[in-house]
């Protein structure tokens, strides 16, 4: 209890103390976190984004002869049952030539005379989450083919091969780009640290001399970088807010419809909890750093 | 009991400080340290104090071999001895108080007893009414009062004084002396480097001289502590 109360007072004191190396380091980790904190959630909406487009992959199943009521209903519930499969819609002739017209527009008028048997009717599958991808609609074709009334498909081979390679490329480049950040966080923190550290190496060798361990004499320091490790990092989720709310909110919705910009989200709670743990970690590791090199006895 | 068995310090830097030191010092004793300036004095107590460690030889403190010891081991070792080092090495940003308290606070002593005992050994000093002051605010010599006020107030079982009484006028000095002598009269090992003559003539005891890293002598036991000194 003494010790706790010991370690907890010598924290603040030596904070206070010097209230510019302090400053200082909070101001470091919370310009290095908000740069983590709005590049996360860069990278958040754009997988988000994504995540909307991909609603639009689907298989489309080209029916050459109508089939019989029957007959539909006994292919459409045999499609459900496939993995992977989210809902089977059914396009009439009829329907398609519909749609096709309103598609035209002002040119609708080309398809007067024609019947609606000019197209064919279809099997519209969309496909759940996880299988939105190259090989989770190759996948299904490859279960549909084994049907023999069904044989010409569409699901956009091309686009979905680029979806894939999108997709793919901000993965890595999150994750490369988000681990850099956070080791060049680590460093620049660990070397504002050893500015505090260093500037009392007298006081720690002197504790060494009269008789503290060496748990004793790192742990205010420790406890004093995690302290303005969460610190930094609730600044850098203010600063990453103010940022979102201008650039992004306000930014993007003169520039996009505001249904593209309402679709912008900050990141969820438990990112934000996330974020201050970092702060935390960061700054109880930066502070382990150079208190080795510092506390010999 | 301290033994040291041909023990040789080189520095980092390839300075030779001592070359081979054998000396049995018996609980109890008061021992003094003396030779030119650079003949190894604050080595050979910096050695017993684990600052340094030893570059050949064995060094006994109450039968425990102190040459390798763990860093929580060496903390421990050094709460049973009071340092009074030749710099002083008192923290400028805190009050004499805290000074003085500091080897109690890193013990986790109550703060009841931290205060009771720092004000005594203070009283003692006669430092207690500029307990407030920073090192900075006090002379010389009341910087090196501090400094003694603190190896003190851990009740130790062996005091080591380098050069304690060299920023000290006479009066001052021999008050000092006067403070170790009753340390060491109530039980406590006292190690002290010195080349104040004066001191030494004034309260005789055992002395070993230093020259070039080597023990040349070790003085006869003074007549009238004889029979306490040949333990
Ligand atoms: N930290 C150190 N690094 C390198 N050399 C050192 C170090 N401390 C002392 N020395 C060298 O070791 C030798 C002995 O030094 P020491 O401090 O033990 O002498 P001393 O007898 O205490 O002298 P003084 O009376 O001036 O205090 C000297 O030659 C000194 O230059
Ligand atoms: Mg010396």
């Amino acid at each position: 209890m003494e010790k706790i109360r010991y370690f907890f007072r010598r924290t603040l004191l030596s904070m206070r103390q010097s209230p510019l190396l302090c400053t200082a380091t909070i101001g470091t980790v919370a310009v290095a976190l908000m740069l983590l904190a709005f590049f996360g959630l860069i990278v958040m909406n754009i997988q988000n984004l994504a995540r909307e487009w991909s609603r639009d992959i689907q298989v489309v199943v080209y029916i050459d002869q109508v089939p019989s009521e029957e007959k539909l209903k006994e292919w459409i519930d045999q499609i459900e049952h496939y993995p992977n499969v989210e809902k089977v819609h059914y396009i009439s002739q009829q329907q398609a030539f519909e749609r096709f017209r309103k598609r035209l527009g002002q040119n609708a008028d080309l398809l007067d005379g024609l019947m609606p048997e000019i197209l064919p009717a279809a099997l519209e599958i969309s496909l759940s989450e996880q299988a939105r991808s190259r090989a989770g609609t190759e996948q299904l074709v490859k279960l549909l083919k084994s049907n023999n009334n069904f044989h010409k498909f569409r699901y956009g081979q091309e686009w979905l091969q680029r979806y894939d390679a999108f997709i793919f490329l901000l993965r890595l480049i999150g994750s490369m780009a988000g681990g850099f950040l956070i080791f060049a966080t680590l460093f620049i923190i660990s070397n504002t640290i050893k500015l505090t550290i260093y500037a009392r190496r007298e006081e720690l060798e002197i504790m060494g001399l009269i008789g503290a361990t060496p748990m004793f004499i790192k742990a205010p320091f420790m406890a004093e970088g995690a302290l303005q490790g969460a610190i930094g990092a609730l600044l850098a989720l203010g600063g990453c807010h103010l940022l979102y709310y201008f650039f992004l909110k306000k930014g993007l919705t003169a520039l996009l419809t505001t249904t593209a910009a309402a679709n912008i989200h900050f990141l969820p709670l438990s990112y934000q909890l996330g974020m201050v743990l970092l702060g935390l970690i960061l700054g109880f590791i930066a502070s382990l750093l150079p208190l080795r090199k510092f506390v010999r006895l | 009991m301290i033994q040291l068995f041909n023990v040789g310090k080189i520095y980092n830097n390839g300075v030779p400080a001592l070359h081979s030191v054998s000396v049995k010092i018996p609980s109890g004793d008061f021992v003094y340290i003396t030779g030119s300036s650079g003949a190894g004095k604050s080595t050979l107590l910096r050695l017993l104090y684990c600052a340094e460690k030893p570059s050949r030889g064995q060094i006994l403190m109450g039968g425990r071999n102190t040459t390798r010891l763990k860093p929580r081991d060496i903390a421990m070792l050094r709460r049973d001895i009071g340092f009074v080092f030749q710099d002083f090495k008192l923290l400028n940003n805190r009050s004499v108080f805290e000074n003085v308290a500091l080897p109690l606070q890193v013990q986790n002593l109550p703060r009841q007893e931290i205060a009771s005992r720092v004000y005594q050994v203070l009283q003692y000093v006669g430092l207690e009414y500029k307990l407030r002051r920073t090192p900075l605010e006090l002379s010389g010599g009341e910087q090196q009062r501090v400094a003694v006020a603190r190896a003190m107030v851990v009740n130790p079982r062996l005091l080591l004084a380098d050069e304690p009484t060299g920023n000290l006028d006479h009066d001052l000095a021999v008050e000092i002396m006067e403070m170790f002598k009753r340390i060491n009269e109530a039980g406590t090992t006292v190690m002290v480097a010195t080349h104040d003559q004066e001191i030494l003539q004034q309260f005789p005891a055992r002395t070993l001289t230093l020259h070039d890293g080597n023990i040349t002598s070790d003085s006869a036991p003074p007549p009238e502590d004889d029979n306490e000194e040949e333990v």
